[in-house]
């Protein structure tokens, strides 16, 4: 009799658990919020409007266990001008999702920040600008002049700086989105 | 009951009068006697147990047993017995003993403090004895105990569960900013503590150094922590040790009661409400009872001196109810609760790289000191527990005690990353973890040898299985884990000596389950660990007030899924983690050396342990950085070592008059890795804290006032794995940490309290000021520590109410 009483409640709560679901077993595919698989440099010579140089940095790693295609390099000619644009992608989505748009957006907290190599004679000047309030506008780098000087190669880093309410012209605020480097060859 | 004695002597025993005094207000305050605070507990109950025939004689093992305290006693072979510690006022008193007629009366101390009871033989009605107000079986093992009850728990009400425990020597806790608090057992953390909530065993993914406990401080009326390898009874994986949080005791008097708590504090302008009603029934339904209880907690950014803490707010909304039948012989309970918290993640921690770590190591405040808000923004963690448990139980003389309890809990994690460019409402990370549990325990019925002897025990049978699911980010996968283990425990009591002996046998299991994105295929790998243990322990009462209590056990802990398949990046730790399939099963011997002293004057408790760890999983900095796209990161994979903690917790109190008591509680810990030859991380420095009591007498309306000062004292922990940089493909790595750890601190705090009356109304009002002199400091084991100070001053105001 009082083994019927008292499982009676038990009973209910074993109903309730629903044990042994078998959900672990259907595995969702990794997915990241925020990605950036694809960064694409493409340089217009400014003496010569036909001439364009583009490097790919293409599927750049999720889970960090593959490094991303690193192999995309830059060449440009010694002495030169050319116009930069970069373009950032997330091809992980479907359809892919255009970051450089949002950064466009959102361009009063974003940085984009091009640090040569020591040795590389190249330099890279922002020329767009964001509307930050004084002591605004600062750069934001989606576009910028490129010049070269004398044949050598290196390294070109890229960094993609959020500064959310504390950008200030300078790559020191904020957390890095994207840190990544380009081989450049400057040569005739 | 010799157990139970021996076990509050063995308890922290400048706790003890506090937990006494506020079991006894538990009791006191529904009928509205002004007992509540009372200082100075130094009376006692003695006295002798005779039996009617032969006329006079002595009569040994007969229990004594405190209602309102639930404490107890039993007499020696003369019949002789002794309680201590007791706080002036009336209590009711049972003497019994199997075969004799009862006798309960009520005592006053210290005016009848010693009692000659007459016991006449009745062997027409054989009384029952009656469990259900006693010490739970599983809390007589002779293991090293600490208890936070009455006021002692009162005092830290508003606080973080593992933060009001580190009230007790030789805990200490991991934190994540203000409202994270991990406890830490003699330096063990994460699995290798239980936590048994309500009497199941919390499966809240406590594998996370940034996930604390989900569970509702105000629910206990009693925190229990056994330090040490306490595996047999409490289940594989207790290496540190186990916390218990146990709710208050059923009401067994018709009607309806309740209680309201009230907190407020001034930093992060905390408030919280908590509150219960309860009742049980009378007549027909003699037997039934009910609480329903329920929590709302509501912080803000905290302030650190000189600057408020970035989104360190956080929000809780907890309740539960409860129902239980309880007839002489059997009884059934049904248990709900819900814990539902955000918790804002302190951005100035949020770095996207290494480079971004650099910096934010070495500028001395965070970039970003916004003002006061209670929004909690991006990052935060969103978590709910929900625990739906069912016991049900028979007893009787003969038999014993056999209980069935299951239980089924679920926890969702959702863990929000900051954001950088897009506008995605859904976490970064989504577990939900589904454990069902079952647990069958037999308590033999006590055995009375005719030498004088007793034996007690039990045996039981745990099971458990979990299904985990992930979404959104890899950082553990999705897995089963089933685990089924035995044990069975003897005690035997003769004399002055208590023996302990118990085994255990676990098998459990894991099945861990990937997608292969390239074909779409799910695949699994699967893990199988089988494991005996045992422990012995010995207990001796030196005299009536001193007791040496050692044990000896072994434990184990089987690698969860974390520490085999991790593979991801933990954003707010900064690090790549990653996991290895071919871990082995901690194992863990450990020892442990109490004396507990309860004098007139001077009482302490003092421990040392020795828990040597095989096979201690731990996560070892990798040489070469990972590069993922928002920069390079330290690597770290899991690895093991043979570890060894070893310590000594001291607790002494000293009356140095009759209202002024000083005590001092100090932890001290050594831990090396002695496969490396070198110390391990996280590992709690020396600490010490030493405070002064003066306690009023109760005047008017005014019971219970006391004022109190105190210091904490923390050592700069300098056994810490060397730290050392290289540069690594261009890549500036460090080796061990990343900053030395902080200097040593000194903190200064007060409390005021008294139980005051408001018509026949008692109120509790306790005032705590927390880092009074306001010091900046950073302390050794909050994981944000690189990147800001601890909070500084806080005031708090706790109000407490019976209804």
């Amino acid at each position: 009799m009082f083994t019927k009483r008292l499982f009676l409640p038990l009973l209910a709560v074993a109903l309730l658990t629903g044990a042994c679901n078998r959900d672990e077993e259907n595995v969702a595919p990794d997915e990241d919020n925020e990605r950036i698989t694809t960064v694409t440099l493409r340089l217009t010579n400014k003496a010569n409007a036909g001439e364009t140089v583009t490097a790919v940095l293409d599927g750049l790693a999720a889970d960090g266990s593959q490094p991303g295609t690193l192999a995309a390099s830059l060449i440009l000619k010694p002495n030169a001008a050319y116009s930069m644009r970069i373009e950032l992608a997330d091809k992980s989505k479907t359809p892919a999702a255009d970051i450089t748009a949002y950064i466009k957006d959102e361009a009063n907290e974003h940085l984009l920040v091009y640090r040569p190599s020591a040795g590389l004679n190249m330099t890279v000047t922002p020329n767009d600008r964001d509307t930050n309030p004084a002591p605004g506008p600062f750069p934001v780098g989606l576009t910028a002049d490129v010049t070269t000087g004398a044949a050598s190669s290196g390294k070109l880093n890229v960094v993609l700086r959020h500064q959310p309410g504390t950008k200030n012209g300078t790559a020191t605020p904020g957390t890095s989105d994207l840190d990544v480097n380009f081989d450049v060859s400057i040569r005739q | 009951m010799m157990n139970q004695y021996l076990i509050s002597n063995r308890a922290n025993a400048y706790l003890r009068p506090l937990i006494s005094l506020l079991s006894l207000a538990w009791f006191l305050l529904p009928l509205g006697v002004q007992a509540q605070l009372t200082p100075a507990c130094t009376g006692s109950l003695s006295g002798q147990i005779l039996t009617s025939a032969p006329a006079s004689a002595g009569l040994p093992g007969a229990t004594i047993y405190i209602r309102e305290l639930q404490r107890g006693t039993l007499t020696d072979t003369e019949g002789r017995f002794r309680l201590d510690n007791l706080c002036p006022g009336q209590y009711t008193v049972e003497y019994r003993f199997l075969g004799f007629t009862s006798v309960t009366e009520s005592v006053r101390v210290p005016v009848d403090s010693v009692r000659q009871i007459t016991l006449s033989n009745d062997a027409r009605n054989l009384p029952g004895v009656d469990v259900t107000e006693h010490r739970s079986e599983a809390k007589q093992i002779l293991q090293t105990q600490s208890e936070l009850a009455g006021i002692a728990l009162d005092q830290s009400r508003g606080l973080t569960l593992g933060e009001s425990l580190k009230a007790i020597a030789g805990l200490y806790s991991i934190q994540s900013g203000p409202a994270i608090s991990k406890p830490v057992i003699h330096g063990l953390y994460s699995n290798r503590i239980l936590v048994l909530n309500n009497g199941i065993r919390q499966e809240d993914q406590q594998w996370g150094s940034e996930h604390a406990p989900q569970v509702d401080q105000f629910v206990a009326s009693r925190l229990t922590v056994i330090k040490g390898a306490a595996s047999i009874r409490y289940g594989s994986d207790a290496i540190g040790g186990v916390i218990l949080v146990e709710p208050k005791a059923m009401p067994s008097a018709p009607g309806i009661h309740g209680e309201a708590n009230l907190v407020g504090a001034t930093n992060g302008r905390m408030g919280a409400v908590s509150g219960f009603l309860e009742g049980a029934f009378d007549r027909k339904l003699t037997g039934l009872s009910w609480r329903a209880q329920g929590t709302l907690k509501r912080a803000g950014n905290a302030r650190a001196p000189g600057y408020f803490l970035e989104n360190t707010g956080f929000q809780e909304r907890n309740f539960s109810a409860d129902l239980h039948y309880d007839r002489k012989h059997w009884g059934a309970e049904v248990y709900y609760s819900q814990f539902n918290n955000q918790i804002g993640m302190f951005r100035g921690a949020q770095v996207g790289s290494l480079s971004d770590l650099y910096a934010a190591i070495a500028r001395p405040e965070p970039l970003v000191q916004p003002g006061f808000t209670y929004t909690i923004d991006r990052p935060f963690q969103d978590v709910q527990h929900q625990l739906l448990k069912g016991r049900a139980y028979y007893r009787s003389e003969s038999f014993g005690e056999l209980t069935l309890t299951v239980a089924s809990q679920q926890n969702t994690r959702e863990e929000y990353d900051r954001l950088s460019f897009s506008r995605v409402t859904t976490p970064e990370l989504y577990l939900k973890l589904n454990t069902q549990t079952a647990d069958l325990i037999w308590e033999h019925p006590v055995k009375r040898t005719p030498s004088g002897g007793v034996w007690s025990g039990s045996v039981g049978v745990n099971a458990l299985t979990q299904g985990n699911v992930r979404r959104y980010l890899f950082l553990i996968p999705n897995f089963r884990a089933n685990g089924l283990g035995g044990f069975i425990i003897e005690r035997y009591a003769y004399n002055r000596w208590i023996f302990e002996g118990g085994l255990r046998y676990d098998v459990r299991t894991l099945r861990a389950f990937f997608l292969n994105e390239t074909d779409d295929q799910v695949f699994s790998r699967s893990h199988r660990w089988d494991n005996a243990n045992g422990s012995f322990g010995v207990s001796y009462e030196l005299r009536p007030n001193l007791t040496l209590t050692t044990n000896l056990s072994t434990a184990w802990r089987a690698p969860n899924a974390s520490d085999l398949y991790a593979n991801g990046l933990h954003q707010s730790s900064v690090a790549y983690e990653r996991g290895n399939p071919n871990l082995k099963a901690e194992q863990a011997y450990n020892g442990n050396l109490a004396l507990a002293y309860t004098g007139e004057r001077l009482s302490f408790d003092i421990g040392i342990f020795n828990n040597l760890i095989n096979n201690y999983i731990y996560l070892k900095p990798d040489s070469v950085p990972t590069i993922r796209q928002r920069g390079a990161f330290p690597a770290y994979s899991y690895d093991q070592v043979r570890a060894l903690f070893r310590g000594i917790d001291a607790t002494i109190s000293y009356k140095l008059s009759q209202p002024l008591t000083f005590t001092s509680k100090t932890s001290l810990l050594w831990a090396y890795n002695q496969t490396a030859r070198d110390y391990l991380v996280l590992v709690p420095p020396q600490r010490s804290e030493n405070s002064i009591r003066y306690e009023f007498t109760d005047q008017g309306r005014v019971s219970g006032l006391y004022v109190q000062a105190s210091l904490l004292a923390v050592a700069r922990q300098h056994r810490v794995p060397t730290v050392s940089s290289e540069m690594r493909e261009g890549t500036l790595i460090f080796r061990g940490d990343f900053a030395p750890p902080p200097p040593g601190y000194v903190l200064l705090g007060a409390e005021a309290g008294l139980t005051l009356r408001l018509g026949n109304q008692p109120v509790q009002v306790i005032l705590t000021g927390a880092n009074l002199a306001n010091t900046v400091y950073r302390d050794y084991l909050n994981r944000f520590r690189y990147f800001a100070d601890e909070p500084g001053r806080n005031l708090s105001l706790k109000l407490k109410v019976a209804i």
